[in-house]
């Protein structure tokens, strides 16, 4: 979901990992001041520089940008405003008007790579050693069939089950105990909406995040939405009817789902932070905009891993990754990645850099420590979670369940061709089976997949 | 001529040349980076075996009605009201206007708010206090449409209100005076008297209504994203759906080039079927 993706990649990444390295690393300098002397300078444009009224995270992205140069003096940086924005991408793109590196959320890489639209890095990432550091799961996301890499991941996350504690221990339940099961999610919120009055469980039903989202449950009763190769819907099977059923039965026959149907990320989060929803599906950097903007209660945050139904299926994956322009030469493309390693993984890997970053964070009232998937190996994401323990401002027990399984879940990539047509197509289903009680489960899924096969077929 | 040169050349390079462009567009597949490929009516061929065309235009086509029924009048009658005020008209013209200035994704998050289906809402709350309720508003797919109607009544009620106003005040008082001496109560003054003089006015607005209707976009996008099953898409959101979510500019430029030539056709019929009236 680009939108959420985004809003994630700003949650995880901006205040605070911007802030990653704004006193360089020492080892950079002199390697940076030798080499510099002698060879040509490049000069390479990157984007995501915050705007003039976000002054506390700009003052922070220059103070790295003049770090880095300083570091890499035979390197000078023209940082701009340009966010990734899915209503203009195309058109920048078009245009000529993309800088050399930019940050984009997990769907696109995959179509990039097919229009042409970023630049090869396996080399590159080789030569700098980058490539053996990156955790090969989430890599995966921005590497074509035959493993070239054109993508690096920077942030990353799966969906979990977020709840909210103190509805739990109104309704009789232990909060220390997310459900693990769909059916015992049913339960829960049965019980909380008898116990409490509030929707026990709501679910996003707009602007493509009722496909994104039933795409989630899907796949945790073991189903699929296109075939592999992206050229047809799979949606129409038993694993999806049974998750609409399991929406349908709390809707109509537990009740437990409240009366609104119309949900997207803002109008949740609000209404879950009012205290008005007992769980909901999201990833763990919800805390930020639940506990930060919308000012829910840091002890009520509760989040689990993603309940499975029948077997161990797997959860969905997010996040953004760095891209870095088709046309850039070969010493841009050096710089680039030395701009990306500098500005956004150095922290994982440099004790002085995360230690900064975590202060910065603290001291710019963010949450620092919130749990994500890692994008570096895993002994290294531990030995980074150790240099930032003091300086950690979230309550990580309410994160435990959560993390306990995370690490291991399964993740699966959105649907690799079109997804964000493949949501909006999906939207109405999840929307009609919320909204009217006689909905025909078969009958939407299987127009919803004439759809959708026109669409991929186009 | 040579002084007009500059306006026109403007005019074409701004003006007519999106609309020409739009035109071209509309006959190619392109997402603004491959080769540009010609599909010929390939694109129209597509929207128009798209069942959410069918469904978008259904849904303008009752959104406009039901704007024109509900939507239309009440500024009329505002203005009406608000004329026969004497002495501080300002402050109640003012108050009609109010809602406009207010920028319309505030209104429409406020009114989200108001339209919270459950019991506690803010409409729910109120209307529950006599009994009525609890109603879905904007999460059913009968009531979304009349909700977005009355927020939009609401939103836009002021401009016409505004204009009205200004039409009444170029009634001729003499002729007020004249009915009242006569022995006309107010409805007559209105139908024989206000009425005829704002006929040119209505019918005006009436058009500009109906062409300002079967264009919304704002409304749906924010307040329901097209939904509960599809019950608010209009063919404005589904053109900007294809435009930016799918980055299918062939068939967004295809879908807006059908709806140009429907609001062309409906104009000319309206003109020719008015132009009696008006000139009356």
């Amino acid at each position: 979901m680009n939108r959420f993706a985004i809003r994630c990649a700003a949650g995880l990444s901006v205040p605070f990992l911007l802030a990653a390295c704004s006193s360089a690393p020492s080892s950079g300098d002199a390697a940076g001041a030798g080499s510099g002397s002698g060879e040509q300078q490049v000069t390479i444009t990157v984007g995501d520089r915050p705007t003039s009224s976000d002054p506390a995270n700009r003052a922070q992205y220059d103070q790295k940008v003049a770090d880095f140069q300083k570091a890499n003096p035979d390197i000078k940086l023209n940082p701009v405003e340009t966010l990734w924005d899915p209503t203009t991408f195309q058109a920048q793109a078009a245009g000529g008007q993309l800088p050399d590196v930019l940050n984009v959320p997990f769907t696109e890489p995959q179509g990039l790579i097919a229009r042409k639209q970023v630049a090869d890095l396996t080399k590159v990432l080789k030569d700098d050693g980058l490539m053996t550091q990156l955790n090969p799961n989430v890599l995966k996301i921005g590497q074509d069939q035959s493993g070239n890499v054109y993508a690096v991941p920077t942030a990353a996350y799966s969906v979990g089950l977020v709840y909210n504690r103190d509805l739990f221990t109104k309704a009789g339940l232990d909060p220390n105990k997310p459900p693990a099961t769909w059916d015992e999610l049913r339960a829960y919120a049965k019980q909380i909406t008898q116990k409490t009055g509030q929707a026990g469980y709501a679910q996003m039903t707009t602007s493509n995040t009722g496909g994104w989202m039933f795409t989630t449950q899907s796949y945790a009763f073991g189903g699929s939405i296109e075939n592999e190769d992206g050229s047809k819907a799979s949606f129409d099977d038993a694993p999806s009817r049974a998750a609409l059923q399991a929406l349908h039965d709390m809707k109509w026959v537990d009740k437990s789902m409240g009366q609104a149907v119309l949900y997207d990320i803002d109008g949740i989060s609000k209404a879950f932070a009012a205290g008005k929803i007992g769980m909901y599906m999201s990833a763990p950097d919800a805390y930020r905009t639940l506990v930060t903007t919308n000012g829910l209660k840091a002890s009520a945050f509760g989040i689990g891993p993603m309940p499975q139904q029948s077997g161990d299926h797997g959860t969905l994956s997010g996040g953004s990754v760095q891209i870095v322009s088709p046309n850039a030469t070969d010493a841009e493309k050096a710089a680039a990645i030395k701009w990306i390693k500098f500005a956004y993984l150095n922290k994982y890997v440099n004790q002085d850099a995360a230690v900064t970053a975590a202060k910065n964070g603290v001291a710019a009232k963010q949450p620092v420590g919130v749990p994500g998937l890692p994008v570096v190996a895993a002994d290294q994401y531990s030995t980074y979670q150790d240099w930032i323990k003091p300086y950690v401002n979230v309550p990580l027990e309410n994160f435990a369940p959560y993390t306990k399984v995370a690490a291991d879940q399964k993740i699966i990539p959105e649907p690799p061709v079109k997804a964000q047509e493949v949501y909006a197509a999906l939207d109405p289903v999840v929307q009609t089976v919320l909204g009217s009680e006689k909905a025909d489960i078969s009958a939407l899924l299987t127009k919803a997949a004439g759809t959708v096969n026109a669409k991929l077929g186009r | 001529m040579l002084f007009a040169l500059p306006v026109l050349l403007v005019f074409l390079v701004f003006s007519w040349g999106p609309i020409v462009k739009g035109l071209v567009m509309s006959l190619q597949q392109t997402n603004l980076i491959d080769p540009v490929k010609w599909v010929g009516l390939e694109n129209f061929r597509y929207v128009l075996s798209d069942p959410a065309v069918g469904q978008a235009s259904l849904n303008t086509l009752w959104f406009t009605l039901l704007a024109l029924l509900f939507g239309f009048p009440v500024p009329l009658l505002l203005a009406m009201f608000l004329s026969e005020l004497r002495g501080r008209s300002w402050l109640y013209s003012t108050l009609a206007y109010l809602p406009v200035i207010t920028p319309p994704v505030v209104a429409i998050l406020l009114w989200r708010f108001f339209y919270d289906p459950s019991p506690g809402g803010m409409f729910n709350s109120i209307l529950g206090s006599v009994g009525l309720g609890p109603f879905l508003w904007l999460d059913s797919p009968s009531s979304a449409m009349p909700s977005i109607v009355l927020e939009a009544t609401w939103a836009g009620a002021g401009n016409a209100v505004i204009i009205y106003l200004a039409a009444l005040t170029s009634v001729r008082t003499d002729l007020y005076e004249a009915a009242e001496l006569d022995g006309a109560g107010v409805v007559r003054r209105v139908w024989h008297v206000m009425l005829p003089h704002l006929r040119s006015v209505l019918l005006l607005m009436l058009l500009l209504q109906i062409i300002g209707t079967m264009q919304l976009f704002t409304e749906p996008l924010l307040f329901t994203g097209g939904g509960p099953q599809g019950a608010t898409t209009t063919i404005l959101l589904l053109i900007y759906n294809y435009a930016f979510v799918n980055g299918d500019y062939g068939a967004a430029t295809a879908l807006s080039v059908l709806l140009a030539l429907a609001l062309a056709v409906v104009s000319a019929v309206f003109q020719l079927a008015t132009r009696g009236w008006s000139t009356e």
